[in-house]
């Protein structure tokens, strides 16, 4: 690893440590095997939001050209987010692409990621399907993004109906995450969902 | 046909070699004043490097108080050591800036643009900015006959 990279994210880490946001338990920084080119991050889902309650785990990349170039960074935990494949996790967040500027640091990237969950950007998807729901129905988006950090991120509030629809599609042999896709895509319709997972 | 050429400011493409799409369509844009639209957003990726003539001259000023760090490495700077400021008046090692400036042309802090050497870039902005000018304008006269 390049060794401006590498002394960069020491003094980051140690000032992140530091940072009254760790200390208030909203935003963690691990590093992976010791190496400075993999860290975990960590944000707890804001107040007033559906994530709230939940904790979100973030695959962390350095380039060898870090600060020149962002962190790669998407999320491990699933999440229900217009702007984070509902698949692979991948975020669509202005800073992580061209408007990088290598003064943002580590802590302020996970703040970022951490406003966008308080402040979705539906016209700027990153999953079509998710920004769908919100534009068209935030009341089954809420309910939605509430389920799935309730099931991925152990937030507080269970939707006994959603568990009910996902294990009916479980007792019919499928898998639990790609049940849970199906039923979020098709808002929810048990029907619409098993013709979708059968054709 | 080669008189309009001339005209436009054009000329015809070389045997085998292929023409610049990109840059055709920018200047169709901007040209015939389709650009309402292409202005008002954002240029679609990182804006190019910073002039190598602005980069060569930026000042360079020597640090006199404690408790400063470059935003870049954020090593902390030494009292006397010498470093580069930007017209903001951001400061940065020399080394760490310039790499940063020959990737894109803004200060890494505060976003203080310099100029750049690419032609359509710098006609984006100047675009950009008579679009806000005119919104302004367009404002003023609003307010002025409904107020
Ligand atoms: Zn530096
Ligand atoms: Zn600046």
């Amino acid at each position: 690893m390049a060794n401006i990279a590498a002394k960069r994210i020491k003094r980051e880490f140690k000032e992140v440590m530091k940072s009254e946001e760790v200390a208030g338990g909203t935003i963690k920084l691990e590093l992976v095997h010791d190496s400075w080119t993999e860290l975990q991050g960590e944000i707890a889902g804001p107040p007033d939001t559906p994530y709230e309650g939940g904790t979100f785990l973030l695959e962390i990349k350095v380039p060898e050209t870090y600060p020149f170039n962002p962190p790669k960074i998407r999320f491990m935990t699933k999440i229900w987010h217009p702007n984070v494949s509902s698949v692979t996790g991948a975020i669509c967040l202005d800073i992580l692409k061209d408007q990088w500027a290598a003064a943002l640091t580590l802590r302020t990237v996970l703040l970022s990621i951490q406003a966008l969950l308080s402040a979705a950007e539906p016209n700027d998807p990153q999953d079509a399907v998710v920004a769908k729901q919100y534009r068209e129905d935030i009341q089954l988006f809420n309910l939605t993004a509430r389920h799935w950090t309730n099931v991925y991120a152990g937030g507080p509030t269970a939707i006994w109906e959603f568990n009910q629809k996902v294990q009916v599609l479980l007792d019919m042999g499928i898998d639990e995450d790609q049940a849970r896709v199906a039923l979020s895509t098709f808002d929810w319709e048990l029907e619409r969902a098993t013709e979708h997972l059968f054709s | 046909m080669a008189g309009y050429f001339e005209e436009m400011g054009w000329r015809e493409l070389e045997d085998g070699e292929q023409p610049d799409h990109l840059l055709h369509m920018a200047r169709f844009i901007f040209e015939f004043g389709f650009n309402e639209d292409f202005n008002a957003r954002e240029w679609p990726k990182l804006p190019p490097p910073a002039s190598q003539e602005t980069v060569k001259n930026l000042p360079e000023t020597t640090i006199e108080s404690d408790g400063k760090s470059c935003p870049i490495c954020l090593k902390k700077f030494n009292i006397g050591e010498k470093v580069t400021e930007m017209p903001c008046n951001h400061q940065y090692h020399t080394t760490c800036i310039s790499i940063w400036l020959n990737t894109t042309n803004s200060c890494p802090f505060c976003r203080y643009e310099l100029p750049t050497d690419d032609e359509v870039y710098e006609q984006f902005k100047r675009n950009k900015k008579r679009s806000e000018q005119k919104q302004e304008d367009l404002a003023v006269l609003h307010n002025s006959m409904f107020s």
